[in-house]
């Protein structure tokens, strides 16, 4: 291939700008964070201050910990529990043969079409009479069944689980359930990294469910949180960054630090499905 | 015979909470479209009139949709073609190739809601940071009312959404070309092709099928845009909250959907006839997308 050396230097140039224009909003989340609300309005603020501090003591008495933890427990609920049904159904579609099989496959390919909203109104009805709304479940309940994660694991075992593994372990008396979990699952593994961090994020991120059925502080996930903070914050605009910074900041650097397999998992799955 | 009920209950977790928390609701949703219902007095059959008045009645749905796509329109191409050129010029880089893909990509990860949030801050009159540096090195004489303007207001939920996806498109493209046959680049380079004939001749053709995925999947997230607009207008200051910015012009249909379901009113049939007609809109420009490019194969 071509020879690399200074003649790319403009592209390291440009892509450097590209990179910084990503970055700005997150430098000036930090350092606005660490300002004084007042002085924020005097001078441009570029360099960090010595507020962060008082700013931190402001929004920790915020409930910003609780929207931590109702953020995590969706999440980690979500993904659980979309990574069981969509494990089991990929495997009954992949590797098995039976009469409702053409009909289930013809059931996941729509459902992965058709956007939310068109059940959305239905739904809150639904957690309305089962007397759900203000509870985190009726946020975790829709990433239960979750048709690009049910495709995406079938079309997985169907490309990477040999049937003459799965018939050994027949032959040596392993249960069906044992196969899957004992024999299957652990040769999923990148697999359940794609799906695991697509469902994390998409649940992570959501902003209309919550807003739609959660209206009390105590059960508000991050994102309500954030938009609620020029409310809870009154006029303090340097604590609103810091909550800012705060709750977007850990999952950036989590990010960062496992980004070799979460690329990986985001790519794969939009170059598969 | 034996093996024949474990497919069945392999499949039951998921299909029980599809029927209950997807098709039963998506089912609902319709038979209530046919509706005037608020959720709190008794339902009233109104046939498809609901619809009818979305086109006929309502200038607001048809004002959201204009707006949407509108906002599609000044996003989505730039967002494909940067992406496309920063991922070939990452390509070509010996070095550092990750660093630059994970920086690009923080922001597709970061809450839209915060985006919303940091942007009103950014181009807000007052206090914004835009308005401030372009003063201090007097490019503009005085603040610019970037927020309370449409066309500003419709450029500024543009950009969010092209600084938020750019990271994104740039990464699929990037996985694309490294599918590529390595010795397509090699033959191309021997032939004496340089970087520009090589990205126009080899690499654009042969990530159509990328470039039309990013196009559908673009098209189905742009219709349901919601967070960065909503965002954009009550998070920094206050003041500027309202539905649907300046002249409602950064009103999308999935706002829309949400304040006539459930902010300033609660129409709920009237909403979920909102949700149908986005869906055949969603359907239909997917299908024509898909065959238009099948199309030019042939």
């Amino acid at each position: 291939m071509r020879k690399k050396g200074l003649k790319d230097w403009w592209v390291y140039l440009v892509l450097g700008v590209i990179s910084l224009i990503a970055l700005i909003p997150f430098y000036m989340m930090f350092v606005m964070g660490t300002y004084y609300s007042e002085d924020l309005f005097k001078g441009l603020p570029l360099l960090i201050s010595d507020y962060f501090w008082e700013n931190l003591k402001t929004t920790l008495s915020h409930g910003i910990l609780a929207a931590y933890g109702n953020s995590i427990f969706v999440s980690a609920v979500a993904v659980t529990a979309c990574l069981f049904t969509s494990i089991t159904m990929g495997y009954a579609l992949a590797k098995f043969e039976f009469r409702a099989k053409k009909f289930l496959f013809i059931l996941v390919l729509t459902g992965m079409m058709l956007p939310t909203q068109i059940s959305i109104i239905g739904y809150i009805m639904e957690m309305r009479i089962a007397h759900l709304t203000n509870t985190l479940w009726s946020v975790i309940c829709v990433w239960i069944a979750n048709p690009f994660s049910a495709f995406f694991m079938m079309q997985f075992m169907k490309d990477s689980i040999p049937e003459e593994m799965m018939e050994s372990a027949r032959i040596d008396g392993c249960s069906e359930p044992g196969i899957l979990f004992r024999i299957v699952v652990p040769c999923m593994k990148p697999a359940i990294t794609t799906v695991s961090t697509l469902v994390f994020l998409w649940s992570w991120n959501n902003y209309l469910l919550p807003l739609i059925t959660l209206n009390k502080q105590k059960v508000y996930t991050l994102p309500l949180m954030i938009s609620n903070i020029s409310v809870s914050y009154r006029q303090d605009y340097g604590a609103q960054m810091l909550a800012l910074a705060l709750s977007t900041f850990p999952v950036l650097i989590i990010f960062i630090c496992g980004s070799r397999h979460f690329v990986k998992g985001i790519t794969a799955g939009a170059v598969k499905g | 015979m034996k093996r024949n009920k474990w497919p069945v209950i392999f499949a039951t977790p998921f299909l029980t909470a599809y029927c209950l928390f997807m098709l039963f609701p998506m089912l609902y949703s319709f038979y209530l479209s046919l509706f005037e219902y608020n959720g709190i007095v008794e339902k009233h059959f109104v046939g498809l009139s609901n619809y009818i008045n979305l086109f006929t009645k309502d200038r607001l749905f048809l004002k959201s949709l204009f707006n949407t796509v509108l906002i599609m329109l000044m996003s989505l191409p730039v967002n494909l073609i940067l992406g496309l050129v920063t991922a070939y010029l990452l390509f070509s880089l010996a070095r550092g190739r990750r660093l630059f893909q994970v920086v690009n990509f923080l922001p597709y990860i970061t809450t839209p809601v915060a985006i919303g949030f940091i942007f009103s801050y950014i181009f807000d009159w007052n206090s914004g940071i835009l308005n401030g540096l372009l003063t201090h090195f007097s490019i503009l004489e005085e603040n610019y009312f970037w927020l309370q303007q449409p066309w500003s207001a419709r450029l500024i939920v543009a950009i969010m959404i092209i600084w938020r996806n750019f990271g994104y498109c740039m990464m699929i493209y990037l996985s694309g070309m490294t599918a590529i046959d390595q010795d397509i680049y090699e033959a191309a380079a021997i032939d004496g092709a340089g970087r520009l004939k090589t990205f126009f001749a080899i690499v654009v053709p042969l990530l159509k099928n990328v470039s039309v995925f990013l196009l559908i999947t673009a098209m189905i997230g742009g219709f349901q845009m919601f967070d960065e607009p909503v965002q954009l207008y009550s998070g920094w200051s206050a003041a500027s909250r309202s539905v649907g910015g300046p002249e409602y012009s950064v009103l999308t249909v999935i706002w829309k959907f949400y304040d006539d379901s459930f902010g300033s009113n609660t129409r709920l049939g009237y909403g979920a006839a909102i949700a149908y007609t986005l869906f055949l809109i969603i359907g239909a420009c997917s299908l024509f997308s898909f065959f238009w490019s099948n199309r030019k194969d042939s």
